[in-house]
């Protein structure tokens, strides 16, 4: 059937008027986020999430709600893979956002090279908090392994902070062994002797080391060390900086899958972004992380200590390497534990 | 610090105060501080341990969480996913019968009898999609063309929503009240009579749910269509269908009227057209009291349902407290023929039988009686003193076969024309899975006097039952 003109440009413009009506209106919708973290990062996006709520009602008119998970990095991202609706991961390691793409094909293999910094829109290091006064006299990394010296790390198996905190230690035996790798063994090996109770997480060790008053010193997050010195517990702890530790930078990704799956793309991309402006830089200082952002690291300079940083790179490879020769089962932490306990 | 050691901790500490300053104890101070250290050093420990417990206890719920859980209980065996949309359970129950017949002359009809033995499987799947399989090994379970009696249920459920489900299988058709009743919560062994002019079990698919907050179900369906009281999954005589609907309201369900909250009154129907064999009636003590004349033989009289069969069924109950009434009344039309040669060849009619019955029970020891069953509050027990519950029960059941069926379509010497039944029994629940019956039930027949049951003039039987059902 031929169709007159007058009436192809009347289809034509109602079509395109249809689709602009129903994207438009799709666009106002209210839409929710899911927020899939690691343990420390509460207090971060609790203030992130309505900033960025609100910059993007200002942007599009559109509500945004966004909703967190938080718990060990390795068994947030387990939960991602085994079905949980994520539309981001801001998790502790990139081994945990790797697993998305091997284990779970959520994301693409190059998800690091999206975002600048290696997808890190903030980084951080582990650091010491002690009691008051100091009473065992930590100083450094070789105060840990002394004998009735109690000290508070999570289980490497299930948490990001665990795993930085295992390589920060293994650096510096490295360091200090002239690179042996069986000295370092042998220091992690009594550094875990001397861990009364293994939490999940890091959040579970800040309440065994705060809450339940267990143990002489508690290696975790800078941002976290200093949230409880400064904020919450004001004189009952003090901060103490190692002569040398790990950088830290805990990435952030979309979860391809997931956003497509619910039309959430746009708003979980900008809200990453966000992460890099200078309102969220902003916040990422305020909450003790080290912001990539120059002006605002030079901002805060003064709440962070110079430290002696090395890389995963330079000392483990990378992370897939890292992962198989420490944490896979029977890797070093195996033999390690088993011989600690 | 739990608050023992912090006692005992600010008692040493303030012991140590004093004899510091006191010279003539100043030597003991070292004893003090090692005391102290070793205070401390337990009230770690103790924390230590503390902390270890909470860990352990949070992982286990963290992992009871992410479990599949295994269940084992009166209601049956069962594996449900951590997210409970996936649910598979194990049921089913075994009727032990015996049968007495008093004053008949009958041989061989006195026995034991396995009644039911039904193991059923059911659950579900992504969470609104239920299905059920229901096997029969019951002593007589057979297998035919038309339908294999050895699977009784074997349904899916879809829940789209409470008011709108559709099911697909082989399931009880919506029409009889006591045939949609559980085999396993009968008040009396044998159904009455107006369960056999309804249809059983039948192949089809059903849109069915539950309106105002479940005070009126309704359900509605197309079936391949059997003859009154049978079974079927495969259609062997014709290529019509039946429809079958059922409407059932409990106005008082939600309301807070105590008296009419067990109040249920119903309407159900079917219409369709059946063609092939008929079935024959049977007596409370399962004996043959009617039936349709049939021959393989092309000179003598063979009669099967040839048009339009039509049911319609009033029901209702009625439950208060202990209390129970139940009632049905059935009337199904068919039309018949006699299809084969000698008498009455070729003649056509439509039977209108009709058939109807009320029971009423009370449970003695209190509990709420129910057409779901009875749960007895006390479980019977011995050493505890628990009765389990007893209730008892009377029911009267009528049959009334049509006048036009005799001659030509029955024999009217070998069959009844009627039956009069009424019964009385004991049913003990000793608990929610095990149940024992007792029931005497009297039938007296009109007609039939060369039929063997019907021409001893009554039929008294005593029918007892041990139920394990889970």
């Amino acid at each position: 059937m031929k169709i007159p003109t007058p009436i192809k440009a009347v289809l034509s413009y109602g079509a395109l008027f249809g689709i602009v009506a129903v994207t438009f209106a799709a666009a106002l919708k209210p839409v929710t986020l899911l927020n899939v973290s690691y343990d420390p990062t509460r207090e971060l996006y609790e203030q992130i999430n309505p900033a960025f709520a609100r910059h993007w009602k200002e942007k599009t008119g559109q509500v945004v709600t966004i909703k967190q998970s938080h718990g060990g990095s390795g068994k947030q991202a387990r939960s991602v893979i085994d079905g949980l609706q994520a539309d981001v991961v801001t998790l502790a390691l990139a081994y945990d956002v790797d697993a998305l793409h091997e284990k779970g094909k959520l994301i693409p293999k190059d998800w690091q090279k999206r975002l600048p910094n290696n997808s890190a829109p903030y980084t951080s290091t582990l650091i010491f908090l002690v009691r008051k006064g100091n009473p065992k006299g930590i100083k450094d990394w070789d105060d840990l392994i002394k004998p009735g010296v109690a000290v508070i790390t999570p289980n490497p198996k299930t948490s990001g902070a665990a795993r930085w905190n295992y390589l920060a230690a293994w650096g510096y035996a490295l360091r200090k062994n002239n690179n042996d790798e069986k000295k370092a063994q042998q220091f992690l090996a009594r550094l875990f002797k001397n861990v009364p109770v293994l939490d999940s997480g890091a959040r579970g060790s800040t309440i065994t080391f705060v809450e339940r008053g267990i143990g002489d010193v508690l290696i975790n997050w800078e941002n976290d060390v200093l949230l409880i010195a400064k904020k919450e517990h004001v004189g009952k702890y003090d901060v103490i900086y190692p002569s040398v530790s790990i950088l830290a930078e805990p990435p952030v990704s979309i979860v391809d899958k997931t956003v497509d799956k619910r039309g959430t793309r746009a708003v979980a991309e900008a809200y990453l972004q966000f992460l890099y402006s200078d309102e969220g830089q902003e916040i990422a200082a305020k909450n003790f992380y080290r912001a990539q952002s120059p002006k605002v690291l030079e901002k805060y300079a003064a709440q962070f200590p110079k430290v002696e940083l090395f890389t995963i790179d330079e000392v483990f490879g990378g992370w897939q390497k890292a992962q198989k020769t420490h944490f896979n089962d029977g890797g070093t932490f195996d033999a390690i534990y088993q011989g600690a306990k | 610090m739990t608050n023992k050691t912090r006692k005992v901790a600010v008692t040493v500490s303030a012991l140590g105060t004093l004899w510091a300053a006191n010279p003539g104890l100043a030597q003991e101070s070292e004893t003090i501080r090692e005391l102290k250290s070793q205070v401390q050093e337990l009230d770690q420990k103790l924390r230590i341990v503390e902390r270890r417990l909470e860990l352990e206890r949070e992982a286990a719920t963290e992992k009871s969480k992410s479990a599949t859980s295994i269940s084992a209980g009166a209601g049956g065996f069962g594996l449900r996913s951590a997210d409970t949309n996936f649910v598979l359970k194990l049921r089913g129950y075994v009727q032990a019968d015996s049968r007495w017949f008093l004053n008949d002359k009958i041989d061989a009809n006195d026995t034991f009898l396995l009644r039911r033995v039904r193991p059923i499987f059911e659950g579900t799947v992504f969470d609104k999609y239920d299905f059920r399989v229901m096997l029969e090994f019951g002593s007589g379970a057979s297998s035919s063309a038309a339908n294999n009696g050895f699977v009784q249920d074997a349904y899916l459920n879809a829940r789209f929503l409470p008011e709108f489900q559709v099911q697909f299988g082989k399931f009880k058709e919506p029409v009889g009240l006591e045939r949609l009743q559980s085999g396993a919560n009968l008040l009396f062994l044998e159904r009455a009579y107006p369960t056999q002019l309804v249809p059983n079990r039948d192949v089809g698919v059903q849109l069915q749910g539950e309106l105002f907050r479940g005070t009126l179900n309704y359900a509605v369906g197309i079936f391949n269509g059997v003859a009154d009281g049978g079974s079927g999954d495969f259609e062997t005589a014709d290529d019509e269908k039946d429809g079958a609907a059922r409407l059932f309201a409990q106005p008082f369900r939600n309301t807070s009227i105590d008296a009419l909250k067990g109040l249920g009154i119903g309407l159900a129907g079917t219409l369709g057209n059946q063609e092939g064999p008929l079935r024959s009636f049977v007596s409370p003590g399962q004996q043959r009291i009617f039936a349709y004349r049939t021959s393989t033989s092309t000179n003598a009289p063979n009669v099967e349902a040839d048009g339009d069969h039509w049911r319609l069924v009033p029901q209702g109950y009625y439950y208060w407290g202990p209390f129970g009434l139940f009632g049905e009344y059935a009337v199904s039309g068919q039309d018949v023929r006699q299809v084969s040669g000698g008498a009455g060849a070729g003649a056509t009619a439509e039977l209108r039988h009709t058939a109807w019955q009320v029971a009423a029970s009370y449970v003695l020891t209190g509990e709420e009686n129910s057409w779901r069953g009875i749960t007895p509050t006390r479980p019977f027990n011995l050493s505890s003193g628990g009765w389990g519950a007893w209730e008892i029960a009377a029911r009267y059941s009528e049959l009334d076969l049509d006048d036009d069926t005799f001659p030509i379509f029955s024999n009217p010497n070998t069959s009844v024309t009627g039956a009069k039944s009424w019964a009385i029994g004991v049913n003990w629940h000793l608990n929610r899975n095990v149940k024992f019956n007792l029931n005497y039930e009297e039938t007296d027949f009109e007609g039939g006097i060369q039929n063997p049951v019907a021409a001893q003039g009554k039929e008294q039987a005593i029918l007892t039952r041990a139920q394990v059902s889970f």
